[in-house]
């Protein structure tokens, strides 16, 4: 029988576990927003995040919470440079083309091969004196290394609506995921916002990823269950939208923290997936797509 | 002018045949190019024995596959080193040599690389499986191409239940460690350390190595009335990145004995979080995880007092044990990690045995000897290797106990113990 202290614990996990989902999805909406390009190499991307906090951590005794904010510039440059690299030379669509769905997996399976001659196979982990304390308040726990990731994530999801809201970079953005004809038509670049925007999706994967170091062991191949949440998250939440990510994530998370309570835990990734098929069904537009079509309707 | 036009039809006549040379020679260059190396050894060398070696060095059992290779590849280099072993249709002894294959931890690929080891690579017999998944599908092969196959790393009964004649298994049963792990409990509870009754609940990995796990305790619990009751078990798929639900679902259950069974990785992730969960059982143990050097490297301090029913511990008091420590820090620079280099160097011993009983490097006798072999000065606890039956080693278990200052005793059985268990946790 669960107690009120049971249910509070449970909810604040979800609570924790949501803010983690949401910063690790959002890098992917924007991408997808701008150019409709649907970001397989986002998983390698986290990964190399990962890698740059235990490296910073290593070497210069940079903890990986502040590594993750210096994540932020290196991996917006890094993306500018992909972009500029590889992904402006594919076939402009508005919709998802099979040319950049297999270069971005392409260009994961090189980010994860570099990984391995570098780092090899081998797990790693940081840890530092936060990882393993927690804050009792009487019957609640928290650990504080997930309200520390859970704020961290909250307030860039803040600081990237923000910027998405009120720059002209943002306005830009919104613009060409509108419409991108006419966003173009009234002066907006859209190589030059392709190319930010692409860079912005990349910081905010390795930030996520950087963050996530603090919490699982990593190797090469980490990301890649975080990258089938992100697509529950981003298909729930609406395919373009941050406020949508940050509902999918609390949707996500809720449902997967709760349903563990009526099926057992070996079928818990068949959660995700099965809430995305529900989605898929019956919100193709998401559940942010429902909400605006509710508000019109009213 | 007839003798020079008969030394120019002569120039040609051998001309043509020395082209016909030529192009045979470069035809049997050209095949020995493309016939396996492997292949091309065991056909070609009469002084070596070949043994496939098939066990993970990446992918997610990387770590202990590797440790487990550098046991195989010691216990060859020792023997070796004594000049081989001796076989009595050859008349001579003959060197051991390692065919590896990485399966990158993959069940199928592992499957695929036992098949090619056994089938077109001749090998005389092929060791590994590490892990119960690798394991169970490498073992349909043996039977298959009637070669026969040692699991280093593999425990589980299910693998051994099949009725195949070809398959060993260097590590004893699961079920048995299950069954260890809650008697040594109830020896404390014997001791007064624990209160009779106490609740016991369950996490195992979704694996026929999971469900020995939990059939060994439940076994136990079952015929030992009175000393602990099991209010919560379930299953978890390995590799999960969050074990938070099925924590909650843990200390839901007011347990006061946490047991999981999980693999390295998932020790780790599950204990982190776990421990950031604030749980605080009297009794924690992870099965046959625990004083692994990665743990303590990614968790501190959070490792200390686990408790882990291994096969094999560095703390054994037999002189067997010391020497093995030492030739394999000279080997590879540092100390075995855990038990993974322990069965596997015992598994080529054993091998190596049983083709010296033999007599010969046939299939079916080799097979015929491992199943009546018996290494005495077994660096196994008990020091004494004998497959069963169906194929499986059976002897006991050694329960650690990690202890503050990277410190890890062995807390049971009493006449191997090197320091007093610690419980309740502090």
């Amino acid at each position: 029988m669960m107690t009120a202290a049971d249910f509070l614990n449970l909810l604040i996990a979800a609570l924790m576990l949501a803010g983690i989902y949401g910063a690790m999805s959002v890098g992917m909406t924007v991408i997808y927003g701008v150019m409709k390009i649907v970001n397989l190499a986002h998983a390698g991307f986290m990964m190399m995040g990962a890698y740059f906090a235990y490296e910073l951590f290593q070497r210069f005794n940079i903890d990986p919470l502040f590594g993750a904010f210096l994540a932020l510039p290196v991996f917006f440059l890094f993306g500018m440079a992909i972009h500029w690299l590889l992904v402006r030379r594919l076939p402009k669509s508005d919709q998802p083309t099979l040319s950049s769905l297999l270069l971005m997996f392409g260009f994961w399976l090189v980010l994860q091969n570099v990984a391995y001659l570098t780092w090899g196979n081998t797990d790693m982990s940081i840890l530092t004196p936060h990882t393993l304390s927690v804050i009792n308040l009487g019957p609640i726990t928290i650990s504080t290394l997930r309200l520390v990731v859970f704020a961290a994530a909250v307030v860039s999801m803040a600081i990237l609506q923000l910027i998405l809201n009120r720059s002209w970079f943002g306005k830009s953005v919104r613009a060409l995921i509108q419409n991108p004809y006419a966003a173009q038509i009234t002066g907006v670049d859209d190589q030059k916002i392709s190319r930010m925007a692409f860079g912005l999706g990349t910081a905010f994967a390795g930030f996520a990823g950087a963050l996530l170091s603090m919490l699982y062991s990593f190797n090469p191949d980490f990301g890649r269950p975080f990258l089938v949440r992100s697509f529950v998250i981003i298909v729930l939440g609406g395919l373009e939208s941050v406020p949508g990510v940050a509902f999918g994530a609390l949707v996500l998370a809720v449902v997967e923290t709760f349903s563990i309570l009526a099926v057992p835990a070996g079928y818990q990734p068949a959660i995700s997936f099965a809430l995305l098929v529900v989605v898929l069904l019956l919100f193709p537009r998401g559940l942010a797509g429902l909400m605006q079509k509710k508000w019109r309707a009213a | 002018m007839r003798d020079l036009s008969l030394f120019c039809a002569g120039f040609r006549v051998g001309f043509r045949a020395l082209r016909g040379g030529i192009a045979v020679a470069l035809l049997f260059s050209a095949t020995s190019v493309l016939v396996p190396e492997s292949s091309r050894a065991t056909a070609a060398a009469d002084d070596t024995i070949s043994i496939g070696v098939v066990l993970p060095t990446t992918g997610r059992e990387g770590k202990p596959g590797q440790f487990q290779k550098e046991g195989i590849e010691l216990a060859i280099k020792k023997i070796n080193e004594a000049g081989g072993v001796f076989v009595k249709d050859k008349g001579k002894k003959l060197l051991l040599k390692e065919v590896f294959y990485d399966d990158g931890s993959d069940p199928q690929k592992s499957a695929s690389l036992a098949e090619r080891a056994m089938s077109s690579d001749h090998v005389t017999a092929v060791v590994g499986g590490y892990s119960t998944q690798l394991g169970q599908a490498e073992s349909v092969m043996a039977d298959r191409y009637q070669t026969p196959w040692i699991a280093t790393g593999a425990g589980a009964t299910a693998i051994f239940s099949q009725g195949y004649q070809y398959a060993f298994g260097a590590l004893s049963p699961v079920e048995v460690l299950g069954a260890t792990t809650v008697e040594f409990i109830s020896k404390l509870v014997d001791q007064g350390k624990l209160k009779r009754g106490l609740r016991v609940a369950m996490a195992v990995e979704n694996t026929d190595h999971g469900v020995d796990y939990v059939g060994g305790v439940k076994e136990w619990i079952a015929k030992h009335p009175g000393y602990f009751q099991l209010v919560f078990s379930e299953n978890f798929e390995l590799g999960s990145t969050d074990f938070s639900g099925l924590l909650q679902k843990v200390k839901a259950s007011k347990a006061d004995i946490y047991l999981a069974d999980a693999h390295l990785q998932d020790y780790i992730t599950m204990h982190r979080q776990y421990l950031q969960s604030g749980m605080r059982h009297q009794v924690v143990s992870y099965g046959a995880r625990g004083p692994e050097s990665d743990a303590r490297k990614a968790l501190g301090a959070g490792t200390d007092y686990v408790f882990a029913g291994i096969w094999w511990s560095q703390r054994l008091p037999y002189p067997q044990v010391a020497k093995f420590i030492a030739d394999y820090k000279q080997f590879t620079g540092r100390e075995p990690d855990s038990w993974y280099a322990a069965t596997s160097h015992e598994a080529i011993r054993a091998l190596a045995a049983a083709i010296e009983k033999a007599g010969t490097t046939n299939h079916a006798a080799v097979r015929n000897a491992l199943h009546s072999v018996e290494l005495k000065n077994s660096l196994l606890p008990g020091g004494v290797l004998k497959f069963g039956v169906n194929g499986q080693a059976g002897y006991p278990f050694v329960i650690v106990q990690n202890k503050p200052g990277d410190k890890v005793d062995i807390v049971y059985p009493k006449e191997s113990a090197t320091g007093e268990p610690i419980a309740p946790r502090p």
